[in-house]
């Protein structure tokens, strides 16, 4: 493998172009003819809806995959990306979602882990220094000593940036970089990522619908829609609106009316709740809240502040160390899971594909996880079928899910339909409370759409909501109640009309300095 | 793999038609009797002629075919009792145990009913029969819901806990039936004392009313996990333990259900074996081989992919290969035991073709050879 093919390069040169790349798998042209350049020093955005072929290309940008048709060029010069292992030995640098780093090891050792230079004598101080270095230019603000394990997703994802530096790459691949981050996080990731362009990186965010994003920081986007380039075009001439367009192929609205619904009696009232997590800490210490009929109750936090055991508390699913839950007035605390579905509460869970749907089941028998139980759908012990699958047949056109129809097996559908059907299994039942619990998360923006519409509809006909999500914008412009979570507590409890979002980003990224503000 | 300008490719399946499947297992069978016919060859036995003897005996002929039919009841109840729980996603590798203690309990009622005393009592079967199949399902069940609760409240791997019951069963019997033991043949032998034969099982010929049960349970199982609300939730829980928890079904009580219908089946097992089969009427002092037997209910439950109805052929076939093999064994003078070898290669040869149930080898044309990787001008 030729090395230092981007050793010379100045700012403005191309460092890689992709020519007429097509990839296809059984059923699908996954790429279809994309054409793409990266210049030295530029920051180019790729925009595309999940299934768009932003990832197939980006894989096959990384050596995961090889094209069936088309050419890659480093430096001008054309070459076959083999493996991961070529495209790093080139310089391509990527930063997976799903991080890969070894959590009982230290910041330092995931770095220097399979370096070429970290053979069998380690020199630490050197190399730590250089690391430093590095962190000193572009603005990460790392502890090289701390564990993997004791680090927030934001700080991993400046360990695997560091690591992609630290071996060369002249070409950086982010993928969603920005999904899991809190608005402060952010805002230091994007200047950072604005330090390394000065330095003559090439730098490709892939992202799916954090359009403003797009916007603030890149020089030029390319939209996928699927598999193909269906725009290009300098970021300067790019508006929000016209992105979603090319994006989803039609209209998207972004801001869903907030429509005022005056609240009736309190639905779910939460007292002094706490829970452990699953590695033994307090993970809730104490909240208190409570959301009535025709209210959105949004929470806000970073994923890992408790958001999780408070949805799993509120379905049964966790025990509850302390305190108290009522559902209309009735003590459920230590209820089963059961009793609180017959209760009227209804749940999305974050984890849709291995706790909110059943792969091997047919969408009927999926549809059947919250029906099985229902007296209109079991008589004497056996299930209707026949039933669930005419109820499931109007879910799937009702809620336009793409399946083929309900005896398609869930594993399937894409995420943003099995969260569809997973939506429309819930609500189907006219839920008193529903408890979703990152809705949206990983949808394209379409899907995104439309499940924050059927929620406020559900609101709109006097359900209560809880809502709990990592995006903040999305509580802020749902939200009738704005609750910032950090460390298992709320930070305060805001009206919706009153949230501030550089308060509420402060509150949830733990910094009280500018509390009294709202 | 490359022949010339073709290739051999695995390719994942994306969906097994039940036609596809019954043609793998054919093909299982075919294949896993050709790897026999080394053995015999290697034994100095014309294959084409031992095979002849085997499957003649076990299926046409009037003295083999009736134990061929007892072989398979047993088998397919030991199957039922390992497909329930697997149903669930767990394993009931204690189908031994749990047949020998419903053995026990079957002749616990004629211990009550002071059978040990005389043979000749005149009981009434129309009340101790079903007492003695009530009892045979309790006892299974409740060996076997020792492991489906320790699974459900505290997690313990359900393999290791029925495996370690199969020996403590093992034992029980064994200390029950031989010298001084509350079940012992007055004239010692390290036997159970027999059965009054006032409460011999109904027969239909050579076989007993078990076939009924058996084969009605083929049905009822079925229906159970097709149209019920609690073959749903056992299904559930089997495909994803969390997402059944998620729609209300109690991760304790699953558990402990399957294990308890498996046990109460694999009792009736011991029921049939040992209170209804002409000829045996007592716990005999091989009682183990017929332990060992039972495993072969996983294999069948395996192979029919917890298919109630595909389990019939499997286990009416495996139950005639046990009894043809010991057979031929006897009939050419063998030096080992025909009949749990033939099963043991038809095993691991069926287990080993699963593999085809997730991918195919296809034959593709390749191009020409590719260019090495790297920069080409």
């Amino acid at each position: 493998m030729p090395k230092g093919l981007l050793d010379n390069i100045k700012h403005g040169d191309t460092v890689l172009e992709a020519r007429g790349i097509t990839k296809r798998f059984p059923g699908v042209v996954a790429n279809d003819r994309i054409d793409f350049e990266m210049k030295a020093g530029e920051i180019h955005a790729i925009l595309g809806e999940n299934g768009a072929g932003k990832t197939t290309l980006m894989n096959i940008l990384f050596g995961l995959y090889q094209p069936d048709e088309g050419q890659i060029f480093i430096g001008g010069q054309e070459v076959k990306l083999r493996s991961p292992l070529d495209a790093i030995d080139l310089g391509i640098g990527m930063v997976h979602q799903n991080r890969k780093l070894v959590s009982a090891h230290t910041v330092l050792e995931n770095i220097i882990l399979g370096h070429p230079r970290a053979g069998a004598i380690l020199n630490i101080k050197e190399t730590s220094r250089e690391i430093e270095e590095l962190c000193a230019r572009y603005g990460f603000e790392i502890d090289l000593k701390a564990k993997v394990w004791q680090l927030s997703e934001g700080e991993k994802q400046v360990v695997e940036i560091l690591k992609a530096l630290y071996r060369g790459a002249k070409i950086l691949i982010l993928d969603e970089p920005t999904s899991a981050l809190a608005p402060p996080e952010t805002e230091k990731l994007l200047n950072s990522i604005q330090a390394m362009a000065q330095d003559d990186l090439a730098i490709v965010p892939f992202i799916t619908h954090k359009l403003p994003i797009v916007l603030a920081i890149s020089d030029r986007v390319t939209v996928l829609r699927r598999g193909r380039v269906t725009a290009r075009l300098e970021t300067k001439h790019a508006t929000e609106q016209g992105l979603a367009k090319e994006m989803v192929g039609r209209e998207v609205l972004f801001q869903i009316e907030r429509v005022q619904v005056e609240p009736g009696e309190p639905i779910l009232e939460v007292q002094n709740l706490s829970a452990l997590s699953n590695k033994g800490f307090m993970a809730l210490k104490g909240v208190s809240f409570t959301v009535r009929e025709g209210e959105i109750f949004g929470i806000a936090g970073v994923s890992g502040n408790g958001q999780q055991e408070l949805a799993e508390v509120l379905a049964g699913l966790r025990r509850a160390e302390g305190g108290k839950v009522l559902l209309d007035g009735v003590d459920i605390t230590y209820a089963p899971t059961l009793e609180r579905w017959q209760r009227g509460m209804g749940y999305i869970p974050s984890e849709r594909v291995d706790v909110g749907s059943i792969g091997d089941f047919s969408l009927t028998e999926n549809v059947a996880m919250n029906y099985y139980f229902d007296p209109k759908f079991v008589h004497y012990g056996i299930l209707d079928y026949g039933g669930l699958r005419q109820l499931t047949e109007e879910l799937i056109a009702e809620y336009d899910v793409m399946a083929p129809g309900p005896d398609t097996v869930a594993k399937n559908l894409s995420g943003g339909n099995l969260q569809k059907m997973i939506l429309a299994r819930v609500l189907s039942r006219k839920p008193r409370l529903v408890v979703a619990n990152l809705p949206t998360q990983g949808l394209d923006v379409g899907a995104i759409e439309f499940v924050r519409t059927r929620l406020m509809e559900a609101k709109k006909e006097g359900a209560a909501i809880l809502l709990i999500s990592e995006d903040l914008d999305e509580v802020l412009s749902l939200s009738d109640w704005v609750a910032p979570i950090y460390e298992g507590e709320f930070m305060d409890i805001i009206p919706g009309e009153k949230a501030d979002r550089e308060y509420v980003g402060a509150l949830m990224a733990g910094s009280r300095q500018v509390e009294g503000k709202a | 793999m490359r022949i010339g300008r073709y290739e051999l490719k695995k390719q994942r399946r994306v969906t097994l038609s039940g036609w596809e499947a019954v043609s793998i297992s054919l093909l299982a069978i075919l294949f896993s009797l050709l790897l026999f016919s080394l053995i015999f060859l290697l034994a100095g036995v014309n294959p084409l002629e031992a095979y002849r003897e085997i499957f003649s005996y076990a299926f046409l002929n009037p003295f083999g075919l009736p134990l061929t039919i007892n072989r398979f009841i047993f088998l397919l109840l030991c199957t039922y009792a390992f497909i329930i729980p697997f149903r669930a996603g767990l394993w009931n590798i204690g189908m031994t145990g749990q047949l020998y203690v419903g053995a026990l309990s079957t002749y616990a009622v004629l211990l009550a009913f002071g059978a040990k005393e005389s043979r000749s009592i005149e009981l009434n079967p129309m009340l101790v029969i079903p007492l003695m199949l009530l009892a045979a399902a309790l006892g299974g069940a409740a060996i076997g819901a020792i492991a489906g609760f320790l699974k459900g409240r505290f997690n313990t791997n359900e393999i290791v806990v029925t495996m370690m019951l199969n020996f403590i069963s093992f034992w029980v019997v064994s200390q029950m039936i031989k010298e001084g033991g509350i079940f012992m043949n007055p004239g010692g032998r390290g036997e159970s004392f027999e059965m009054p034969p006032s409460v011999y099982a109904p027969l239909f010929g050579k076989i007993p009313f078990t076939i009924l049960i058996a084969l009605g349970l083929a049905l009822l199982l079925t229906f159970l996990f097709a149209k019920t609300k609690l073959g749903y939730q056992i299904r559930a829980y089997g495909h994803s333990p969390a997402a059944a928890r998620y729609a209300g079904i109690s991760p304790v009580k699953i558990p402990f259900l399957v294990f308890i219908l498996g046990g109460a089946l694999a009792g009736w097992a011991g029921y049939h074996y040992f209170a209804a089969v002409p000829g045996v009427y007592k716990i005999s002092r091989n009682y183990g081989y017929f332990g060992d037997l039972a495993f072969y209910g996983i294999i069948c439950g395996l192979i029919s992919q917890g298919n109630s109805l595909a389990a019939i052929p499997v286990a009416l076939l495996f139950g005639g290969l046990s009894i043809g093999g010991r057979f031929l064994q006897g009939k050419v003078h063998m030096s080992f035991g025909v009949d749990y070898a033939l099963l043991g290669v038809l095993m691991i040869t069926l287990v080993a073709f699963q593999f085809f149930y997730r991918y195919k080898i296809v034959l593709i044309k390749t191009e020409e050879e590719q260019a090495d990787v790297g920069v080409s001008h």
